[in-house]
């Protein structure tokens, strides 16, 4: 017992030792400038809100229509939203996430929002055009090919719908969510989306709560998409708002909570700071359920591997990724691929760590 | 220059360092009140939290735990801490 104390003394002494202070990794010019460019980010505080509980397409492995919320009242009243948001202004709130079931069937509600509160994003199957008014982020589902779409979605020539009303719109970001069975589809995919000159981003499909179904990763299926990942990372780097370190975090054995701690509202009890105080899902009904809150809401949390969460989550452990210039520098490759795709307006740079680094455990 | 390890001087400190950070315009650390909660009277989140922390941590050569974190939620709070962790490095 005293010499496992000793040893873990050791190795405590052993990595502080070689830690380099924080000022020693901002040395370099370029990381100095990616940690100025991203900190004036830091005032973001999200929160997430359901606009409508009607969808205009039904997907197989759909987190909307799982739990309790999909059964929420819609309230669709302009004023209501105008009031709500005006609300969230003044607790804190800088930025919204506007999504399911599909907030595109609800376009007069989009500008409200866009008026009171200029920062935010819209997930949407990209069926229906939203209007250009809107100047938030748009993130585009694609779960592979037409002939995919068509099986898991029941929707007719959804990627060529979805190129022909986003082509050449700066707002619009393609998130292509690897399930179990789509990963070598992305390949022809990410060729078509290149070919209109869409940017794109990669997801990996979490399961909500008592998935059992084929979409489900396994092991094999994870280090597979993290080498396709990359693979198209190198292949169309303009295209691509992704890093080596995203691929890694977010193809992981773990998921992301057991790899960082969950830091929403659902998996973290704390109220003194960051999400856990300020982080709010929103109904249709427009109440909100702090035991449930998270920005994927029944999601199985052991298997969330979900783009939008890993945003905020692995973005939030800062201090975990300041024991080597490689961890920070693939900590800031994940932070400046998170921006590009969540803000309007903020262009991404060149990746600065292409090393498969291991992610840093808690309190190392 | 040297930085004072005696609690006067450590809020001192610790107040240029949030002003530095935050780039605030409308306090100095004269007019800096210790005792002010940075999370809810000057609207500080988790991300500056960490960057303070961090630099603090280069100041004082100290480890600041992660799980610490919430508790440090105002200058004069922030200071006990460090010169708790300088006493026992010491």
């Amino acid at each position: 017992m005293e010499a496992e104390r000793s040893m873990q003394v050791n190795r405590e002494v052993k990595l502080e030792s070689t830690k380099p202070k924080f000022s020693e990794l901002l040395a370099e010019r370029e990381v100095k400038e990616r940690w100025e460019k991203v900190r004036k980010y830091f005032f973001l505080r999200e929160s997430t809100y359901d606009m409508s509980n009607r969808c205009n397409i039904r997907c197989d492995g759909c987190y909307y229509f799982e739990g309790e919320k999909q059964f929420a009242k819609e309230i669709g009243d302009v004023e209501a939203w105008r009031e709500l948001m005006q609300a969230e202004k003044m607790r804190g709130i800088t930025y919204v996430v506007l999504a399911g079931a599909e907030p595109s069937l609800v376009p007069e509600l989009l500008d409200v929002c866009y008026q009171e509160m200029p920062l935010g994003s819209i997930a949407t199957n990209g069926f229906k055009k939203i209007p250009e008014s809107v100047g938030y982020k748009l993130h585009i589902s694609v779960w592979g090919n037409d002939e995919t779409s068509l099986k898991i979605r029941k929707a007719k020539d959804l990627l060529k719908k979805q190129i022909e009303n986003y082509e050449n719109d700066s707002r619009a970001v393609f998130v292509y969510t690897f399930t179990r069975e789509n990963i070598d589809e992305v390949k022809e995919v990410a060729a078509e989306l290149v070919a209109h000159n869409c940017k794109l981003t990669f997801n990996v499909f979490s399961s909500p709560v008592g998935y059992t179904g084929n979409l489900r990763h396994d092991d094999e299926s994870l280090e597979w998409t993290k080498q396709i990942m990359i693979e198209l990372l190198k292949k169309y780097p303009r295209n691509v708002l992704f890093s080596v370190y995203n691929a890694v975090a977010h193809t992981h054995q773990k998921g992301l909570h057991d790899l960082y701690g969950c830091s929403y509202p659902r998996q973290n009890p704390s109220q003194d700071i960051g999400l856990g105080r300020s982080f709010r899902q929103y109904r249709t009904d427009l109440n909100w359920d702090r035991s449930v809150a998270c920005c994927v809401p029944d999601t199985d949390c052991v298997d969330c591997r979900h783009y939008a969460a890993g945003s905020a989550v692995v973005t939030a452990r800062l201090y975990r990724h300041v024991n080597s210039l490689d961890t920070f520098k693939s900590w800031l490759d994940y932070v400046d691929t998170y921006l590009a795709v969540w803000v309007m307006g903020y262009e991404k740079g060149e990746n600065l760590c292409a090393k498969i680094l291991e992610p840093p455990h808690a309190a190392v | 220059m040297p930085v004072s390890h005696d609690i006067k001087g450590i809020i001192r400190h610790v107040a240029e360092i949030i002003i530095d950070e935050l780039k605030l315009e409308d306090v100095t650390a004269d007019t800096f009140n210790p005792d002010m909660d940075l999370v809810d009277e000057l609207g500080i989140d988790s991300m500056d939290l960490a960057t303070i922390a961090l630099v603090l941590q280069d100041e004082y050569r100290i480890t600041i735990d992660e799980d610490d974190y919430p508790k440090l939620k105002t200058i004069r709070l922030i200071s006990e801490y460090i010169e708790e962790k300088l006493v026992t490095k010491n």
